[in-house]
């Protein structure tokens, strides 16, 4: 029961402008409801999830780190870049400005993040694409496409396309484990297989029950 | 500074100049400068270091900013540069001044933390015992600079892998550089602090292991207890587990499964009763903090449970147990099966014997009435046992948060009802504690027992009528002079649950009238304990004995009669009115305490004696009246200037004996050992109290006649039962109004009709008269009718008898051939003209 049910944790890191609704996309993937009015000043910051890979044959324990508090340190952001697997650089696609300041956010993931972070651009509250649209999902797409990123449009109102986010980005790290990108050196620090080499193992059961998840 | 000039003296030799310090310094300072050779650099950076013992100021003046450029461009001088730093913050402010100016821009200490990931070990080592140093002066400045380094929080976490030297200073600085910012804990955590934290704890023997295991556990604890973010993610790992398996506890635990003994039994050392301490506050805060959804929930609840009541565990680490355990975990008490263990006696600790199983809350009974390991250190009333004994009521507290669950205890302690009019109830630990008489010289031990024991019976019945209902026919069993005095000895065992040996004398009351009721052997217990008190020569540390049982009875009856005018009856009847005028008629003269809770247990008894009987409120109303109203109000008021009431909190009511304040009783007093602590009044008790006081003040002063005007409630509460109860007093009166009138309308209506006075019989009486005028009326109309229908019928006999007549005479004149008209209109008016005739 207490060993790990899972054979990976993922570290990832929400991260973009103000108000693009970073802590509501975690709530909706971690608790399946919708913040209305999240308080700016304390986002949800830590949540988790588990899920299943099919087609690999994998579970995955997704553990989300919401950057929101640290807007105002940019700087400390970069070391949460620099332990993540995976990024999700959320705008807003009712507003040009947030899918604008995207390239920032980029910019600064690029110069401080692991070279084979996945990261996925998310044009979140596309709930009210119909009537705000700002920035057209071809144009997103496009851009995504040009800077090697995913892609999706999903809404942490109604849940659209929020758990297909992290998966398709879960899958990606998958895909790159077992293509072997993350050689046994240099395992990107975001990445915890369950049968670590550095893990501190006190009571049997827990060994043994590991080894044999993994 | 003599010492210096001498011996600088003696080496420069007798011909040289004079040199000063400051002097010397400046040079040694101009040395600094990064084109001097290194060599010579470095013979100046320890010559500073020598002189900064002694003359931190002129060092700090003259050398800090040739200092601080070597630590830019050269690190290999920090080594002896960090010594130099560390002295000047030994005064204070000279070293908040310096550490203001290494701090003046973030080159200084970014570098330095670059310099915890340098390749030399000495270095990172300087480094960070100099950044403990300025973040122990400036932790904001550092912690800000630390946010924006460009190495980051990696640097830091490395450390703990380091060298056994360095780790201890590197969790040293890790504390002060996490303290109150959220921020940096949220970092540390990200980058996996709390595993290596953890792993610096397994790595250097576990719970068994020194200060660094402490200093670490400690960074756990800082990490999780305001930061919220944390505590999730904490929650989400396998940590919680090894915090159990570090206790030896099986983290996967089973409600029916046993407890090993390699948990129950430890050995304990000083260093590992601060680690474990501190790793059950880490526990108490997951589990308090939204306890659901921890995967160790159970074990945790468990484990607090075990060691608390089940474990060899030194007691400050019980207490810490029973405190942390959430209120939610009280109803796992009764199915719980635990173990408990007793010292095997003069093994020093080293062999403990098993006792029978016993369910939780049998345990926490048990502990509570007896003290640890059935009471054996009981009669010295220590801080931890008496603190052990007090957070278990408290728990306890929790177990009775439903009313049903009060019922069912109090029910339990009635005599069983088919066993006749003179069955007594079963002994329970908590009976067994209430019924304890006051014995002469008081016994140390017997008294703590019935101090808790009233305050448990009390939790069971404040402000619960159906308990109070119950509690009333409990029917104690008479006790045996034997199983009183033995109270603290070894043969009790809570696990059994048996009762102490069966009674064979019966006492007194017995025999005459019945059984006696427990509320009334409590009244006779009280006026026992009053006339021991007063006995004269009696010794201080025995009055003190005295009045704490005084006092406890007066909190238990206080609460048992609020709101209860039955037991108020019980305990007149009882003779409990004379015990108290007695004490109010003489009160002590120093102490405030025992005449303030009579008169206020007077004044609950004339609130609510509300049933008849012998005594009534007239009569007490006089009493009080002579005692004087005012006399009494006073009294009470003086109370809240007593330490023992003044200081008691809702986690503090186990005072240092003897309490401090301006009431310390009798100067001659002295407590027993050494260390000794004292309970008067709980927390639940001195909330009543402080709730009802003004209530029981105005209802002493109020005539006999006036209603209750009691509010069990505070505040907001007691406004609105307030305005409630008006509400229903106005509605009573309005009802009672409308049936005395729908009385008179239904008794005697007929008396409207003579009595014209309102309208509607008014109405009436002229509908009648009208009525009786018709009536009239139609009766002439009615005999005129008659009169009418009668003269028509004589006037169509005479039609009849006449047209008779005329037909015989118009037969006779046929008869004699005279012409006889035939048509009727002659008839007629024959007929007419004989009618006319």
């Amino acid at each position: 029961m207490a060993g790990p049910s899972w054979n990976y944790v993922l570290k990832f890191i929400i991260t973009g402008d103000a108000g693009v609704g970073k802590s509501s996309l975690l709530v909706r993937l971690t608790d399946q409801r919708f913040l209305a009015n999240p308080d700016p000043t304390l986002g949800v910051e830590f949540g988790s999830k588990l899920i299943t890979i099919p087609e690999e044959d994998k579970v995955v324990k997704l553990q989300c780190w919401d950057t929101a508090g640290t807007e105002s340190f940019r700087s400390i952001t970069r070391s949460y870049y620099r332990g993540a697997a995976g990024c999700l650089l959320v705008y807003d696609v009712t507003s040009r400005r947030s899918f604008e300041h995207a390239r920032t956010w980029l910019a600064d993931v690029r110069a401080h993040a692991d070279p084979h972070l996945t990261c996925i651009l998310v044009g979140n509250k596309s709930d009210l694409a119909s009537e705000r649209r700002q920035v057209p999902a071809e144009e997103g797409e496009q851009w995504a496409q040009n800077e090697g990123l995913l892609f999706v449009e999903a809404s942490a109102k109604n849940g659209a396309n929020v758990d297909a986010a992290f998966e398709t980005a879960a899958r990606d790290i998958l895909a790159k484990i077992r293509r072997g990108v993350f050689d046994d050196d240099r395992v990107s620090p975001g990445v915890k297989s369950s049968s670590p080499a550095g893990a501190i193992v006190l009571d049997q059961s827990k060994a043994s029950q590991s080894c044999c998840a993994s | 500074m003599e010492f210096f000039q001498q011996t600088y003296t003696a080496l420069r030799g007798p011909t040289g100049v004079q040199q000063t310090p400051a002097d010397t310094i400046t040079r040694l300072s101009d040395r600094l400068s990064p084109s001097t050779l290194l060599a010579d650099r470095r013979a100046a950076v320890l010559s500073l270091k020598g002189l900064a013992r002694v003359h931190k100021q002129l060092v700090g003046t003259h050398a800090l900013q040739g200092l601080l450029g070597i630590i830019q461009n050269d690190a290999d001088t920090v080594t002896t540069l960090c010594d130099t730093f560390d002295g000047s913050y030994a005064q204070r402010d000279l070293g908040l001044d310096h550490t203001d100016r290494v701090l003046e821009d973030e080159k200084t200490a970014h570098k330095l933390f670059a310099l915890l990931g340098d390749q030399d070990p000495s270095l990172r080592y300087s480094a960070c015992i100099l950044l403990i140093g300025i973040l122990q002066n400036r932790p904001l400045k550092v912690q800000a600079y630390f946010l924006k380094a460009p190495v980051g929080p990696a640097t830091v976490i490395a450390l703990l892998d380091g060298e056994k030297e360095i780790v201890g200073h590197a969790i040293a600085m890790l504390a002060a550089l996490i303290r109150q910012s959220v921020e940096i804990q949220k970092i540390l955590a990200f980058d996996g602090i709390f595993e290596k934290l953890l792993s610096v704890v397994t790595r250097e023997g576990g719970l068994e292991g020194q200060s660094v295991v402490t200093d670490a556990l400690k960074c756990v604890d800082t990490l999780l207890r305001f930061n919220t973010s944390n505590q999730s993610y904490f929650r989400e790992t396998n940590l919680p587990s090894l915090l159990c398996s570090l206790l030896f506890f099986n983290p996967n635990v089973q409600p029916d499964q046993a407890v090993p003994q390699d948990f129950a039994l430890q050995f304990w050392t000083e260093d590992k009763i601060a680690n474990v301490g501190l790793i059950l506050e880490s526990i108490g805060l997951l589990l308090g903090s939204k306890g659901s959804g921890l995967r160790e929930g159970y074990a945790f609840t468990k484990l607090l449970i075990e060691m608390g009541l089940a474990s060899n565990a030194p007691t400050p680490l019980k207490v810490k147990c029973l405190r942390l355990l959430p209120p939610a975990a009280a109803p796992l008490l009764p199915d719980m099966i635990l173990t408990p263990y007793m010292p095997v006696p003069d093994t020093n600790g080293e062999e403990w014997d098993r006792l029978e199983a016993a369910t939780g809350i049998d345990a926490l009974l048990e502990l509570i009435m007896h003290g640890e390991y059935n009471g054996q250190d009981s009669v010295r009333r220590q801080k931890e046992s008496v603190d052990l004994r007090a957070t278990a009521v408290g728990v306890f507290e929790h177990f009775l948060r439903d009313d049903l669950v009060k019922e069912a205890i109090v029910s339990g302690m009635l005599p069983s009802e088919n066993s006749g009019t003179s069955a007594h109830s079963p002994v329970t630990p908590l009976l067994f504690g209430l019924i304890i008489p006051p014995s002469s010289p008081f016994d140390r031990a017997s008294v703590s027992s019935v101090q808790f024991a009233a305050i448990l019976f009390a939790h069971l019945l404040r402000h619960a009528p159906r308990c109070k209902d119950l509690a009333r026919k409990i029917v104690p069993p008479p006790l045996t002079p034997l199983s009183t005095s033995t109270a603290g000895g070894a043969f009790f065992v809570p696990a059994d649950g048996d009762p102490p040996p069966p009674p064979e004398s019966t006492s007194r009351d017995d025999t005459e009238d019945g059984p006696q009721s427990l509320l009334a052997l409590i009244t006779e217990h009280l006026s026992l304990a009053f006339l021991q008190r007063s006995r004269a020569g009696l010794a201080p540390r025995e009055a003190r004995e005295a009045d704490r049982v005084i006092c406890v009875y007066l909190l238990l009856l206080s609460q048992w009669l609020w709101e209860d005018p039955r037991a108020v009856r019980e305990f007149i009847e009882a003779g409990g009115l004379g015990v108290l005028v007695e004490q109010l008629n003489q009160p002590s003269e120093i102490d405030v305490v025992v005449p303030g809770l009579c008169a206020f247990l007077l004044g609950v008894c004339y609130e609510f004696n509300r049933e008849p009987g012998e005594i009534t409120r007239v009569t007490m109303y006089s009493i009080l009246t002579r005692l004087g109203a005012d006399v009494l109000v006073g009294r009470m008021n003086r109370m809240r200037e007593d330490e023992r009431i003044k200081v008691v909190g809702p986690d503090s009511w186990v005072l240092p004996c003897p309490t401090p304040g301006p009431q310390a009783l009798d100067p001659a007093f002295t407590p027993m050992y050494e260390g000794e602590m004292e309970i008067w009044f709980d927390w639940a008790f001195v909330d009543f109290w402080k709730a009802n006081i003004h209530t029981i003040q105005r209802g002493i002063v109020a005539d006999p006649d006036s209603a209750s005007s009691s509010t069990a409630q505070s505040g907001e509460e007691s406004i609105l039962v307030a305005s409630l109860r008006g509400i229903i007093a106005k509605q009573a009166a309005e009802i009672e109004a409308l049936q005395i009138k729908l009385k008179e309308l239904t008794t005697t209506p007929l008396a409207f009709a003579g009595a014209s006075t309102s309208e509607t019989s008014q109405t009436t009486a002229e509908i009648d008269e009208e009525r009786v005028a018709l009536k009239v009326a139609l009766e002439a109309e009615r005999t005129k009718r008659a009169e009418v229908e009668k003269e028509q019928e004589d006037l169509l006999v005479l039609l009849d008898e006449l047209s008779s007549k005329r037909a015989k005479d118009k037969q006779r004149m046929e008869e004699q051939g005279m012409d006889v008209s035939e048509d009727e209109e002659g008839e007629g008016e024959d007929e007419d003209k004989e009618e006319e005739e």
